[in-house]
């Protein structure tokens, strides 16, 4: 700790978050805030000779930060990582203004002590180059509260800005043709994670009629610097998949780390079996948490696991034990943790962007136990306040489960979105917000014994609907 | 089989398809499916001729800047002339924001910089800086029974009208054509343009019905009759945006 004014505004922001705990508030960004403004390279110093992680994308930030994390504790390592949601500069100094915390409890236990941040795209701009990260895991580029950002492209520029402030081995999803471009002018330290070409199945639609009439939205299908549509060999979802441009010849790359799955076995149900290949190795694991889409956040963490290991020279971190560490993951609250209640359970999926609400819908669509979706959607700031992302959604080509609820303060246009699909009025119940949470109670008492109520809230529907369900079923509250 | 059918031309799903605009594609094959009239979906993309016999209904919505202008480039030398046709002998279009733009004479840059676009609409628009987002509301005189329109705009293109089209609609909340003149959208014969996304038809029932029934009337005679079909979802969505106007 360099400076007067750090040291000082370590002491404050301490301060602010002990108060603010007393109060019984998250306190997951404030303190950070205060600290920043005190002391504007609070960041840079307090990271100076830290191990660090970052991961930033779009989708699945939080998920991946949480298998990064699980995979290290398994291994030796003291993790220190922002909240939820905290993945501002604010939420990043947080984390960090507890740093004497996180030291005295590592050294206590033993253990390594390492950083592992997940960073909002527009915030890495600004932070990564005050973090110095060792690994860099850029998940990928769905658009995403179009009304905050405007641009897809944007958002990848300021990825692109915060890699460039870093010298950090930059992990990149070789399937998703927007993210591996960040490769160029970067080769050196860039390494490609994917899905093996051989495991690729396209989107699982069951209404095919339907998708060929009306295709899902795809955010790049075309090559940006020729215009060229781009030819796939296999696809996985969304514009993930094998493309090359015939006219500037940019292809996928091979990944370095590719991860292997029987594509006849649904992604749906618990324990699919995946194989981890790279460089003179081949192991196998099962997927921790259902959904095509944790597929990629699985084999990201693998990645980002074993690269960081080879980094620090640390053979506790062998693909071997990586793969095994991965595999015992448990999925978080609000992450497709299921809650057992009596011969029944529930559990909720946040989802926020039209990609993430297809591979929710698709997931749940083959889910063998899916007993029922409940669906909310809130419009406050946090959210978004278009909510018009939800008609570019593919529901058409999807077979739900004959349950389906909805929600929240935009209840009416989800409504509406749901008849639109062609689901039939007899299978809808929808209620507004004060009665959200009745509604779930009979959805729940409806739902088939041994099924499960998916929920499919975006972010403030979630904090409302999280509120409620902590204290009814007194559940660790996951946001600490 | 059925009796009355449309076919549908959907023009460049695969570079536009922002802010739910798929959803009026699906309000058009929503509310025929409740009289019974059959819908085929085309799509119809870069470098493929627009052959205009083909389509009663022509839907042009809106994407991010790199792929407009891959569109641009593509609807003004491949497409340009018959799209031009199709427009004069009143065939039944539907264009929304970066649509709309396209259809109108240029769409200036904010350096300055003009771009050619398809000169089909008496229009053109200049782009600025700032952008106009946010939920809106429209009056529109071409709906007898129910003459409210509910939107959500996003666009940073200011566009202003010629002396051969009307505005859609007058602005009761949110800013239109281009925040000045109190306008929203244009008419054009049967091309109807607006800045609405949300998407604009799920929550204007009236519309999409008046837009099937110019192009039915277009191609089953001037004296075809759309019945009423329920639209029960479709108010309460209505009246939810009407108690949730700040």
């Amino acid at each position: 700790m360099g400076s007067f004014r750090v040291g000082f505004a370590f002491v404050v922001a301490g301060g602010i978050r002990f108060s603010l705990r007393l109060l019984g508030k998250g306190a997951t960004a404030l303190p950070g805030k205060v600290a920043i403004k005190i002391a504007p390279r609070f960041i840079w110093e307090m990271a100076d000779g830290r191990d660090i992680i970052t991961i930033t994308g779009t989708n699945g930030k939080t998920t991946t930060t949480h298998m990064i994390s699980e995979i290290l504790r398994n291994s030796g390592y003291y993790v220190a990582t922002n909240v939820s949601g905290a993945n501002l500069a604010s939420g990043i100094a947080t984390t960090f203004a507890q740093e004497r915390r996180h030291i005295k409890r590592a050294k206590r236990k033993g253990l390594k002590l390492v950083y592992v941040l997940e960073i909002d795209e527009a915030a890495f701009a600004k932070v990564a180059g005050d973090l110095s990260p060792k690994v860099c895991v850029v998940t990928n580029l769905f658009r995403d509260q179009l009304d905050r950002f405007g641009e897809l492209l944007y958002t990848r520029d300021c990825i692109e800005k915060g890699l460039d402030l870093t010298d950090a081995k930059i992990l990149l999803n070789a399937d998703d043709s927007m993210i591996a471009a960040l490769r160029k002018n970067r080769e050196a330290r860039t390494l490609f994670y994917g899905v093996d070409e051989q495991s690729m199945t396209q989107n699982n639609v069951t209404n095919v009629a339907m998708a060929k009439a009306l295709p899902a939205s795809s955010d790049a299908e075309y090559c940006l610097s020729c215009k060229r549509k781009y030819d796939y060999g296999a696809r996985s979802f969304g514009h993930f998949g094998t493309y090359s441009c015939e006219t500037c010849g940019d292809s996928r790359q091979n990944p370095q780390i590719s991860v292997y799955f029987d594509p006849s076995m649904s992604s749906s149900d618990p324990g699919l079996p995946l194989t981890f290949q790279g460089k003179g190795f081949s192991v196998e694991g099962v997927l921790p948490i259902p959904g095509s889409h944790n597929i990629y956040n699985a084999v990201s963490a693998f990645a980002a696991c074993s690269t960081f290991g080879d980094i620090v020279g640390d053979s506790d971190l062998s693909p071997e034990h990586v793969a095994l560490a991965l595999s015992q993951v448990q999925p978080a609250f609000g992450r497709m943790e299921k809650i057992q209640v009596g011969d029944k359970s529930f559990c909720i999926l946040l989802v926020k962007n039209p990609v993430g609400l297809d591979r929710a819908l698709s997931m749940v669509a083959s889910a063998s136990d899916a007993g029922g979706i409940y669906l909310l959607l809130n419009s406050n700031i946090a959210d978004g306040t278009d909510v018009s992302w939800i008609w570019d959604v593919d529901f058409e080509s999807k077979t739900l489960p004959d349950q389906l609820y909805c929600s929240g303060e935009r209840y009416a246009d989800m409504l509406l979105r749901l008849v639109y699909s062609g689901a039939g009025t007899d299978r809808i119940r929808y209620a507004a917000m004060p009665e959200a949470f009745k509604m779930f109670e009979d959805a729940l008492d409806a739902c088939a014994p041994g099924k499960c109520l998916y929920i499919l809230p975006n972010y403030t529907s979630m904090l409302a609907l999280r509120e409620f369900l902590v204290r009814k079923y007194r559940l660790k509250d996951f946001w600490r | 089989m059925s009796k009355y059918s449309l076919r549908i031309c959907h023009l460049y799903p695969d570079l536009l398809n922002l802010y739910g605009d798929r959803g009026n594609i699906l309000a058009f094959t929503f509310r025929a499916g409740l009289r019974d009239i059959e819908t085929e979906v085309v799509a119809l993309s870069m470098g493929q001729p627009f052959e205009k016999d083909q389509y009663d209904i022509v839907f042009f919505g809106g994407g991010q800047d790199a792929e407009q202008n891959m569109v641009r480039r593509d609807l003004v030398s491949v497409k340009g002339p018959a799209v031009r046709e199709a427009v004069e002998e009143g065939r039944v279009f539907l264009c929304i924001c970066g649509g709309y733009q396209m259809m109108g004479h240029y769409y200036q840059e904010q350096n300055g910089n003009k771009i050619d676009c398809l000169g089909a609409l008496d229009i053109y628009t200049e782009g600025k800086k700032d952008r106009f987002i946010g939920n809106t509301e429209y009056h529109c005189d071409l709906l007898v029974n129910d003459p409210v329109i509910y939107g959500f705009e996003n666009h940073s293109g200011r566009t202003y009208l010629g002396d051969s089209v009307r505005p859609l609609a007058k602005v009761v909340s949110g800013k239109g054509n281009n925040g000045e003149d109190g306008t929203e959208g244009a008419v054009y014969k049967n091309v109807i343009a607006s800045y609405s996304h949300g998407s604009l038809l799920p929550k204007n029932p009236e519309l999409t019905d008046h837009i099937l029934t110019l192009a039915l009337g277009r191609k089953y005679g001037e004296d075809f009759v759309l019945e009423p079909a329920d639209k029960t979802f479709e108010e309460i969505a209505r009246k939810e945006m009407k108690s949730c106007k700040k």
